[in-house]
């Protein structure tokens, strides 16, 4: 089994597409680098002088209207139909200053948790990809019918190829997380906030980090596992893309109480340790009419925890018991 | 009874196609190869050795039946076996994208064979100058030397080839042909599988035919092809019509080919030339027309009423 996996890892290195999208994943890195030092960066002198003629026109403007607007705002506010906002959050018109024109300066701590999760998606997607186009062509060239001539263990070569997928992007996102987070921290430290970043913080974002790429080794030999099922790097690419747009995207936006019950909730509540989704409750309010509010919800890391892994094994059960039992002819 | 290779009893295996009809491939296939020297494992298109040699390596389970190898169940105990095994079915199949030399590697690598004995079998197989071009840019015949190239990394006691000439020009085939007499002539056991009787005659030293996934007809080549049928024979006489009715009344068939009579049904052509020297006709070219797998195969099936 260790020989196969390691046969399958330098047939895995050796591929141009493991080659092309790990280039393409770097490139993507150095994109997301070009977005930090966007954000983080100064405003130019006429961006400054942009912001404060908008700065003096908003204070200008609330100088001579904000009192009335305030009692006219808390004159209506009867009106409101029930469950009312509160008087002082509804008619809060407080005096502008030049910050609220300008950029907020960038916290590393705060921002780079939401940078990993999404090099993660990406990472993920990935992984996914090169792994079902590392099993589905051995089937679409048939390689795997000579293969299975020289070892007719199944399951021992079944598990080399998932072994082998999962392990060979554990390096590869953990190159990139780093040099996400690396860079991310200098880039922010030359032009945001990076004070706060106790060794806590460092703890968290590791953590982060560490969750990202277990779930990108997974999303690898899923992949595999996909790319066997349908033995074709084609039919694998256009089932994910399928389940992304018509079920996390259709589906979860006309019934978005399925959200605890789709892959990306539970992916972001896993790599983030909980995360929150928003549901709309409706009903019948005070005054008979029918309202609906936004309820905002969190989904524990323990559910996407278990989802994860419950998907994940069922998967490669799955295709361990279809690749055991499926007949060879091509 | 001689040491056997492979032996399978009533093998069989059903496809159901898309549309949920059933296809028997191979019903009640009972094959027993020698060990050592070259056996033709004969067939038409669609007779079932394909899924035969399938099922022998694993690759399709068979539905019913028994089969070992070296006196192995397979697929049970193959991987006991599979290291003495080398096997090439239908085209060969490797990755495109890799060169013949890596692809080699990759193989030699998951059976531990040592990495030099990749150089080693691309000489062999005449690859050692393109080894590093990639397979999808090989011939056909290319191919197929690589494939052979594959099954010699494991020095295997028992090669099987399933039609190892298809879409190969003549100097390939003759190329495999020598490559195969030359596996069997070293001790190997080598099972050929083929549609085209010349091709298998030549370098066989057993066969079997199938008919319809069943076993038609086994034993040595001589047996199978001259006790199949009787012999056919081209003959070059003057009177062409005083000859048909002397061999006609002799029980022969005769049918006119060009300046020659065919001459089917005689036991020995020795007959043809004594019955018309009897009646002064003297025969001036007497050829015996091998019979073609076809005739040999029609011949089999009216038999068992297939």
């Amino acid at each position: 089994m260790l020989r196969l996996t390691g046969v399958e890892l330098r047939r895995l290195a050796a591929r141009r597409l493991t080659v092309v999208g790990v280039l393409g994943v770097l490139v993507i890195t150095a994109l997301l680098l070009v977005v930090v030092w966007n954000d983080a960066r100064p405003l130019s002198a006429e961006e400054q002088r942009s912001a404060q003629l908008q700065y003096e026109a908003a204070h200008a403007y609330w100088v001579e209207n904000g009192e009335e607007d305030r009692r006219r705002c808390e004159a209506d506010w009867d009106k409101q139909p029930d469950p009312k906002p509160a008087k002082e959050e509804l008619c809060n018109f407080r005096e502008p200053t030049v910050d609220d024109f300008g950029k907020p300066r960038v916290v590393f701590a705060e921002t780079t948790p939401d940078r990993l999760l999404g090099a993660s998606y990406l990472l993920v997607f990935a992984a996914f990809l090169i792994g079902a186009s590392f099993v589905g062509a051995e089937f679409s060239t048939g390689a795997i019918g000579n293969w299975l001539t020289f070892e007719p263990r199944r399951l021992r070569v079944y598990g080399s190829k998932l072994l082998a997928a999962a392990l060979g992007f554990v390096p590869v996102a953990g190159v990139v997380l780093s040099i996400l987070l690396l860079g991310t921290y200098l880039i922010i430290g030359r032009l945001g906030d990076t004070s706060g970043t106790t060794a806590e913080v460092w703890g968290d974002l590791t953590a982060i980090g560490g969750r990202a790429v277990l779930l990108v080794a997974i999303g690898a030999a899923l992949g595999g596992v996909v790319g066997l099922l349908l033995r074709h790097t084609a039919a694998a690419i256009g089932v994910a893309m399928g389940y992304l747009v018509l079920i996390e995207g259709v589906f979860a936006g006309f019934l978005n109480s399925a959200q605890p019950w789709l892959v990306k909730l539970n992916f972001d509540a896993f790599v983030r340790h909980d995360t929150t989704y928003y549901v709309n409750e409706c009903g019948g309010g005070d005054g008979g009419n029918y309202v609906c509010n936004s309820i905002e919800k969190t989904l524990s890391f323990e559910h996407g925890a278990w989802y994860l892994g419950i998907v994940a094994v069922v998967l490669v059960l799955l295709g361990g018991a279809v690749f055991h039992r499926r007949d060879v002819n091509s | 009874m001689p040491e056997l290779a492979i032996c399978t009893r009533g093998l069989r295996k059903t496809y159901r196609t898309r549309r949920g009809r059933r296809i028997v491939a191979v019903q009640g296939l009972d094959l027993d190869v020698p060990v050592g020297g070259v056996h033709g494992f004969l067939g038409p298109n669609g007779s079932g050795k394909t899924t035969s040699i399938r099922m022998l390596l694993g690759l399709v389970r068979a539905d019913a039946g028994s089969m070992t190898v070296f006196g192995r169940p397979v697929p049970v105990r193959l991987p006991e076996v599979v290291g003495r095994i080398g096997a090439i079915v239908e085209s060969p199949k490797f990755f495109p994208a890799f060169s013949g030399r890596k692809n080699l590697e990759l193989l030699a690598e998951a059976i531990g064979a040592p990495r030099s004995r990749v150089g080693e079998v691309l000489e062999q197989t005449s690859l050692g100058d393109r080894g590093r071009d990639r397979f999808r840019t090989y011939s056909l015949g290319m191919k197929q030397r690589l494939a052979i190239a594959a099954t010699l990394l494991k020095e295997p006691d028992l090669l099987i080839f399933d039609e190892p000439t298809n879409g190969l020009d003549p100097a390939g085939i003759r190329e495999i042909r020598e490559t195969m007499r030359g596996l069997g002539d070293q001790g190997r056991t080598v099972l050929v599988s083929s549609h085209i009787l010349a091709e298998v005659e030549q370098v066989a030293d057993t066969v079997s035919i199938i008919g319809h996934g069943r076993l038609l007809a086994s034993g040595s080549v001589a047996e199978v092809i001259g006790g199949g049928t009787a012999a056919t024979v081209k003959v070059a006489v003057d009177n062409h019509e005083a000859a048909a009715r002397i061999l006609t009344a002799a029980g022969m068939t005769v049918r006119p080919d060009g300046r020659y009579l065919l001459v089917d049904g005689a036991e020995h052509p020795a007959d043809v030339t004594r019955r018309l020297a009897h009646q002064e006709l003297y025969v001036s070219e007497l050829i015996p027309v091998r019979a073609g797998l076809e005739s040999v195969f029609l011949e089999l099936t009216a038999e068992e009423g297939l």
